[in-house]
């Protein structure tokens, strides 16, 4: 019976080329794309879930709460993890790692030179205990136990030495002092949430000796015994936090809290959060879903449309086999057999073409994928669950509509045409609402991400390059400046603790006087020139020079630091930029005059307003040197820059960097949702499209008789096709509307979480609904004109 | 066998009923030979499908044996439905897709026989209408009258008591019509019971039984003597 019913299925299909091709295609193409999604979603969703018992695997949060303000941070103090192993039992392991590389690059010698590293940290001797990363060579237990040693990844260990085998009892020089390499392990995973190319015994760095509960610099793991009460196990923690900070806590008036986040959460959880690698948007894996369900139902939407269409070819079929003593459980299985062989069909070339395009996924995703993990008993279930369902989808409503005809009907050929005409026409709607409305949605986002890259920022972020500071460099840094400003290479130079394009450094200010309202407040530490090298605008009062403090030797003197502040700043404080001038603010617990005022620039990411913003002399705290190039060739001008830099500091490595470049990676996970927004919507419309062209030549095909009468009695082209044409338009007009209510809809939620957003424009309709209509009617209009070309001789004779 | 009591069946158009059968009383022994005849439009191939159990929107009553049609489930009618009855159409209606050997196997696949069953009874319907060598060709490489021999062999197949054939040889010339009226008169030899509707004469007379139809009803019902 099966094997009959896969012959005549196959036969069919085999018949109908136009419409199988059409159906094969659309479904291939919309099951490659849930599968990548799929791969995609799974790849994030399987974070951090290889380390045995992950389950029992919590990092540690710690939330600064103080006059009803909370800031919410993801690193610890040190002294919490062996504090927490000695006095609570619950504990099973912890470990602490601390990244270097949030602050600085390291350098490292292997007898050939400085290199630059930008992966590097401390971690304690527990951390392979916690996280069971294979290791090549080395005892998990020993490789991080005692001080200057150091763990290589296979890669890094390949770098340095061709051949992670022979790794181990080398020497490296970590700035300058000498650490053994004392294992190599495997690569991180990438669905880690941590990487690095080494792992540094944390007893090497001062604070691994003596751990303190101030500052909070360090990632924190515990691992809890199984069976464990977290509720319960976060209360302990709160009484160990009471036994050593209560005092100090009181002391100045604020609270913090140590929260426990599941190891496997890190990824997808608040993305606000610092973490060692980018995470992900769980809304953004929720919209790429939705997006691959809507891509497959397109193509499901193709099959059971055509099928449907073509159902009245069928009748006879139907009616014969009904007939001949057919139940209509068989035929349904006939029907049904049919779809799901296509989709068995379109299943396979997807396979092989994901092989073909994830390289190119994984480039615009950016995570690397690999089809090798639906090649095991899991994926090929889940590859057979999916032809099975959707080959149901497919073939269910067209297998109802055959098997439910009257046979005598059916053989007289009396049906009308395949009924079920409304839900084929609501059906049409759909797929050409989802497909507008993502086209909507993907220019939305484009809006939006242009408006970022082109918004003026308050600040010049061309021609701005950034070099590291370290602050082994303090002596030769104004020589530097002097020569590189002397050769024209540059115009301006500053100091400063980070790129403007994010300035993290938190403080609290209070101004004083009757004025006694606290409120956060971000810290620039940077030198006299920055005002000039960013181009600030000054509303009042005048730049910091060469004669001001810095904040340390302020505080040494105990004098006033001099302090600039943003118009955030003093409007929060109740001032206008005049009466700011000169006043005194409690800045960070010391005093400090504000010396100017500048407009206000973004110094966050454009999701947030700009916030208060406090500038002030300190280049003991300066991590970057910013340099404002002169327009012209920048290759020529990096070259002087670089030769006078070899010459001061030859031992730093000169990498630079430009800051709109360093802008736009600020937005790198929104571009990436925009490209992938682009690809699937041009994928959805594609195959709708196709559909489309299936219907209308069904429908053309279906009215040959009835357009070569009206030819015969004189009937122009255009006649024929607005008669093909208006019932198509009819349905595209409705489908355009209800994606212009999405499309309101989606802007109004998703500008949501950007504090500058772009403002409304109806080119992202015009764009989005335009094209589709017009390759709609390239599509009715080609059909028409074949069939309008027809001798109407010879269709009215056999007919 | 079969026992039509008092049949009718109508359209209702906007103004009034318009019947196509109309009081119709009729019954089939086991083993008959039954001619329909009758202008077009008289009620042939209505009565054929009400007698098919292919049409069951009808007043009156339908027993096939002691069993009452209308008062049997759709379950209990589908089962008898394919258990008793063979179909044989004027347009033959062989399915395109499907071989010569397919289009006879069809019938069979429904009635859940095994497929050496099928290899069997198949092979011996070639065999007995001179289809072997055609077995594994499509119904458009096949003249009409193979066509129909086609249409035979798998009304038969499933080794029906009642045999139905709505103008088996209207789309066939006169030589052809006689062959697969001999076929016929060999099924009714072998005990098929059949009945044909047709507007051929010389049909009727190997049938054993000749009814005409008019207008829904029936004119006359006279056996057919042969000399």
């Amino acid at each position: 019976m099966w094997k009959n019913y896969l012959k005549i299925s196959f036969r069919n299909l085999q018949k109908r080329k136009l419409y199988t091709g059409i159906n094969l295609i659309g479904l291939t193409v919309a099951i490659v794309s849930f599968l990548a999604i799929c791969l995609y979603i799974q790849h994030e969703w399987s974070y951090d879930k290889m380390y045995s018992g992950y389950e029992r695997i919590y990092k540690f949060n710690q939330e600064f709460v103080s006059e009803g303000e909370s800031q919410l941070v993801s690193s610890t103090p040190s002294s919490l993890i062996p504090t927490l192993i000695d006095e609570i039992p619950d504990v099973e392991t912890g470990t602490l790692l601390f990244d270097l590389s949030i602050f600085s690059s390291v350098l490292i010698d292997a007898g050939e030179g400085n290199q630059e590293e930008e992966s590097f940290a401390y971690a304690d001797e527990n951390f392979f205990k916690v996280f069971d990363f294979d290791l090549l060579s080395g005892n998990p237990s020993q490789v991080l136990s005692e001080p200057n040693l150091l763990v290589l990844t296979r890669s890094t260990a390949d770098r340095y030495f061709g051949d992670a085998g022979s790794a181990v009892g080398k020497v490296l020089k970590v700035e300058g002092m000498d650490f053994t390499v004392s294992g190599v392990m495997e690569d991180f995973p990438s669905n880690s949430h941590m990487v690095f190319d080494f792992l540094a015994s944390f007893k090497s760095h001062r604070h691994g000796k003596n751990p303190e509960w101030s500052p909070s610099n360090y990632y924190t793991y515990v691992k809890l015994k199984s069976g464990t009460n977290v509720v319960d196990f976060q209360d302990k923690v709160e009484k160990i936090k009471e036994k050593y900070l209560g005092k100090e806590l009181a002391q100045y008036g604020y609270r913090t809290f140590f929260h426990l986040q599941p190891v496997s959460d890190i990824h997808l959880g608040d993305q606000s959060l610092g973490s060692i690698k980018p995470g992900t948007d769980i809304r953004y894996l929720y919209i790429f879903g939705i997006v691959a369900l809507l891509l497959i139902a397109i193509g499901i939407i193709n099959y059971v449309n055509l099928a449907t269409a073509e159902a009245t070819e069928r009748n006879k079929e139907v009616g014969l086999r009904k007939a001949m003593g057919a139940g209509r459980g068989q035929l349904f299985g006939q029907f049904v057999s049919e779809s799901t062989l296509l989709t068995f069909a379109a299943s396979v070339l997807s396979v092989l073409l994901l092989y073909l395009i994830l390289p190119k996924f994984s480039a615009i995703s950016g995570v690397s994928l690999s089809a090798d993990s639906l090649i095991n008993l899991g994926g090929l279930g889940f590859i057979i669950g999916l032809i099975l369902i959707v080959g149901l989808l497919a073939g269910m409503y067209p297998a109802l509509i055959l098997s439910g005809m009257e046979p005598i009907k059916a053989l007289a050929n009396k049906t009308k045409m395949g009924g079920g005409a409304w839900v084929r026409k609501s059906l049409v709607v759909f797929q050409f609402f989802v497909s507008i409305g993502l086209l909507i949605a993907t220019f939305i986002v484009k809006n939006q991400l242009d408006h970022m890259q082109n918004v003026s920022l308050g600040y010049d972020r061309e021609q701005v390059i950034t070099l590291p500071y370290h602050y082994s460099m303090r002596n030769a840094v104004e020589t530097m400046k002097a020569e590189m400003l002397k050769s024209g290479a540059a115009s301006s130079i500053a100091l400063a603790g980070d790129i403007p394009v994010h300035i993290k450094a938190g403080y609290r200010i209070f101004p004083g006087g009757d004025n006694q309202r606290e409120f956060m407040i971000t810290g620039y530490s940077t030198d006299e020139d920055i005002v000039k090298t960013l181009n600030l605008t000054i509303l009042a009062g005048t730049d910091l020079n060469d004669n001001d403090f810095s904040r340390e030797e302020a505080n040494d003197k105990e004098d006033l630091v001099p302090i600039i502040l943003n118009e955030s700043a003093i409007r929060e404080m109740g001032w206008n930029a005049e009466e700011a001038i000169g006043k005194t603010v409690n800045f960070g617990h010391s005093d400090a005059r504000i010396k100017a005022v500048v407009g206000d620039f973004y110094f966050n990411s454009l999701h947030e307003n700009i916030g208060p913003l406090g500038i002030f002399k300190d280049q003991g705290n300066a991590n970057v040197l910013l340099v404002k190039i002169p327009p012209g060739n920048p290759a020529a001008t990096l070259a002087t820059l670089e030769e006078v830099w070899k010459k001061l500091v030859p031992e730093r490595p000169f990498n630079y960097k430009f800051i709109d470049q360093e802008y736009a990676q600020l937005y790198r996970s929104e571009e990436r949702v925009g490209v992938i927004f682009t690809l699937f919507s041009g994928i959805a419309v594609l195959i709708a499209c196709m559909g489309l062209f299936g219907l209308v030549s069904y429908v053309a095909l279906r009215r040959t008789r009835e357009i070569s009468i009206r030819k015969v009695h004189g009937a122009t082209q255009k006649d024929v096709i607005s008669v093909l044409a208006s019932d198509f338009f009819k349905l595209l007009l409705v489908a355009s509307v209800l994606a212009i209510g999405f499309g309101l809809w989606f802007s109004d939620t998703w500008l949501q979480s950007f504090a500058n957003r772009v403002s409304f424009s109806p080119w992202p309709y015009i764009l989005s609904i335009l094209p589709v209509l017009l390759l709609a009617g390239l599509t009715i209009g080609y059909r028409s004109w074949k069939v309008f070309r027809l001798n109407p001789a010879k269709t009215l004779k056999t007919d | 066998m079969i026992e039509l009591k008092n049949l009718d069946k109508y359209i209702e158009s906007r103004f009034q009923r318009v019947f196509i059968l109309k009081g119709i009383d009729l019954t089939i022994k086991e083993g008959e030979f039954i001619t329909l005849m009758g202008p077009s439009g008289a009620g042939k191939s209505t009565l054929m499908n009400i007698l098919g159990l292919l049409d069951e929107d009808y007043d009156g009553e339908y027993f096939f044996g002691d069993r009452n049609i209308k008062k049997m489930k759709e379950r209990e009618r589908a089962a008898l439905h394919k258990s008793e009855f063979g179909y044989i159409f004027q347009a033959y209606h062989l399915i395109d897709e499907l071989t010569v050997y397919e289009n006879i196997e069809t019938p069979l696949l429904y009635r859940n026989v095994s497929s050496n069953e099928r290899k069997s009874i198949i092979a011996n319907l070639l065999d007995r209408f001179n289809m072997v060598a055609k077995k594994d060709l499509f119904p458009a490489q096949l003249s009409g009258g193979q066509q129909q021999l086609v249409g035979i062999a798998r009304a038969v197949a499933g080794k029906p008591r009642v045999l139905l054939a709505d103008e088996p040889t209207g789309n066939l010339h006169s030589g052809q019509a006689k062959e697969i009226m001999e076929v016929f008169q060999e099924l009714h030899r072998e005990g098929t019971t059949i009945v044909q509707a047709t507007h051929a004469r010389e049909n009727a007379d190997y049938g054993t039984r000749l009814i005409d139809m008019l207008d829904g009803k029936i004119e006359k019902d006279e056996a057919i003597v042969h000399v």
